[in-house]
């Protein structure tokens, strides 16, 4: 299971050292039904974790919470030493999340969806930053096309290159191998390795048991709401209680 | 941060580019609108002063009807492929992401109103009485559409989740903008040569009116869409 806090509140504030997330006794309810009950986890800067469950043990909810898309009920979380509920608009600066539909504007083209990406994570806008990202996803052909003529797997190749282009700080990624063919697949593998070999966080929701050129730090496991560790490669020189 | 401004344009952008683009919802909403105008005149029958006298309401509640199918429309294409949850995670005020809807839903209801405005007269056989009044007009058409585009964008944003949002949105809309209607009605009544009292006054009524009902909404709207 998740390794206890080991710092305070405070020391995490200290934005330099704190864990990437931190979260304590995290409950969310979603209607009547209780999804999350008592979430605790630390996860340290520049770590790959895997986030397993099955449909409906609450691997969006955990993923939309981190987002700041849905509020803890109980229980208060960080990213980065940033509060969840307090301080959402300085974890929106640090977060992107991919989620599991794409997130893309069926209406708009696939440039012009980069492009609104961009104006809204306070980027400047880079057409050839852009056409880079369009083409490593290989949807350089398409990028002037509206996105409701993609298919499932191009919606998802988008949203991956949304993701290489804005590069935030913690990558929250829900299912981001559904729909996509192997070669998409081992792209997705191949970016994720990139992003985590430039210091990034990756938090990756998905049902794939058989990524071998993805070797995660560690292994999360939901069920019944409650979180528990699968897997566990120790950071080098880790200290503490956060991976 | 995302500079405030930077963004609400970003957002008002690309609410436009959807309307425009989706071509089928903004003819639907064309012809909805002139049919309203249409099927009003035909069941008020050929009294040339009873159609003349009709012809602010009317157009008010053209303008209305059209209004709430474009504002369900603009949440339902943020819904498609989980695009709200992007959008809700940028880095952006939700004061900035209420003020870009708002601004999009703006303009289109104020292009809307003002093609609308001499459509209607002209049907209805009310006389614009020189530039000034038709000047007059359209900024009674601009602060009435600004006014609608507030409430409609929030009350839009409320419902967005909810299965029968289209019948609950004009339920709960409609009471809350009956002010923003009559005062607009009355203003375009006053325009259009009613003696309804200074037209002046009703457009002060009205501009009181948009300017309590955007902070109230730009105020609230992080309540609306934070679960």
């Amino acid at each position: 299971m998740t390794p206890p806090a080991t710092e305070g509140a405070a020391a995490r504030a200290d934005a330099g050292t704190a864990p990437a997330v931190s979260l304590r006794g995290v409950v969310r309810r979603m209607g009547r039904e209780t999804v999350l009950r008592g979430i605790d986890v630390d996860v340290a800067p520049g770590r790959l974790v895997v986030l397993r469950g099955s449909n409906g043990s609450g691997k969006t909810t955990l993923l939309k919470l981190l987002a700041t898309r849905l509020r803890p009920h109980q229980g208060e979380g960080r990213v980065f030493g940033h509060d969840l509920v307090r301080e959402a608009d300085a974890v929106r600066a640090k977060v992107g999340l991919l989620g599991s539909y794409g997130g893309n504007y069926p209406v708009l083209s696939g440039r012009e969806n980069l492009r609104l990406a961009l104006s809204l994570t306070g980027k400047q806008r880079d057409e050839g930053a852009v056409d880079a990202a369009l083409e490593r996803v290989g949807l350089a052909g398409a990028a002037d096309k509206q996105v409701r003529f993609y298919s499932s797997g191009m919606k998802k190749r988008l949203g991956l290159a949304r993701q290489l282009l804005v590069d935030a700080d913690l990558w929250l990624l829900d299912e981001p191998y559904a729909a996509l063919d192997e070669q998409g697949k081992r792209l997705v593998d191949v970016c994720l390795l990139e992003a985590r070999s430039r210091g990034r966080t990756l938090l990756v929701a998905s049902h794939e048991q058989d990524r071998h050129d993805l070797v995660p730090d560690a292994v999360l496991e939901l069920d019944g709401g409650r979180l528990r560790m699968a897997a566990f490669r120790p950071a080098a020189g880790a200290t503490g209680g956060a991976w | 941060m995302v500079s405030d401004l930077a963004a609400v344009l970003a957002v008002a952008r690309k609410d436009l580019l959807q309307e425009l683009r989706s071509r089928a919802a903004t003819v639907a909403t064309l012809f909805f609108t002139g049919t309203t105008l249409l099927m009003i005149a035909f069941a008020l029958g050929r009294e040339q002063g009873v159609l003349e006298r009709s012809a602010p309401g009317v157009l008010w509640v053209a303008l209305v009807f059209a209004g709430v199918t474009a504002a369900a429309q603009s949440f339902q294409a943020d819904l498609e492929d989980g695009a709200l949850d992007h959008l809700l995670s940028y880095p952006v005020s939700r004061a900035a992401v209420y003020l870009g809807k708002m601004l999009a839903a703006w303009v289109y209801l104020g292009v809307l109103g003002l093609v609308l405005a001499p459509v209607a007269t002209t049907l209805y056989g009310a006389e614009v009485a020189g530039a000034g009044a038709a000047l007059l007009l359209a900024l009674t058409v601009v602060l009435g559409a600004f006014g609608f585009a507030t409430i409609a964008t929030f009350y839009a944003a409320l419902t967005a989740n909810l299965q029968a949002r289209e019948a609950l949105l004009p339920v709960l809309m409609f009471p809350v903008v009956v002010p923003i209607v009559l005062a607009a009605v009355r203003a375009t009544e006053s325009v259009l040569g009613a003696a309804v009292g200074p037209v002046g006054d009703w457009l002060l009524l009205l501009a009181g009116f948009d300017l309590v009902y955007f902070v109230v909404c730009a105020s609230l709207f992080h309540f609306v869409v934070d679960e």
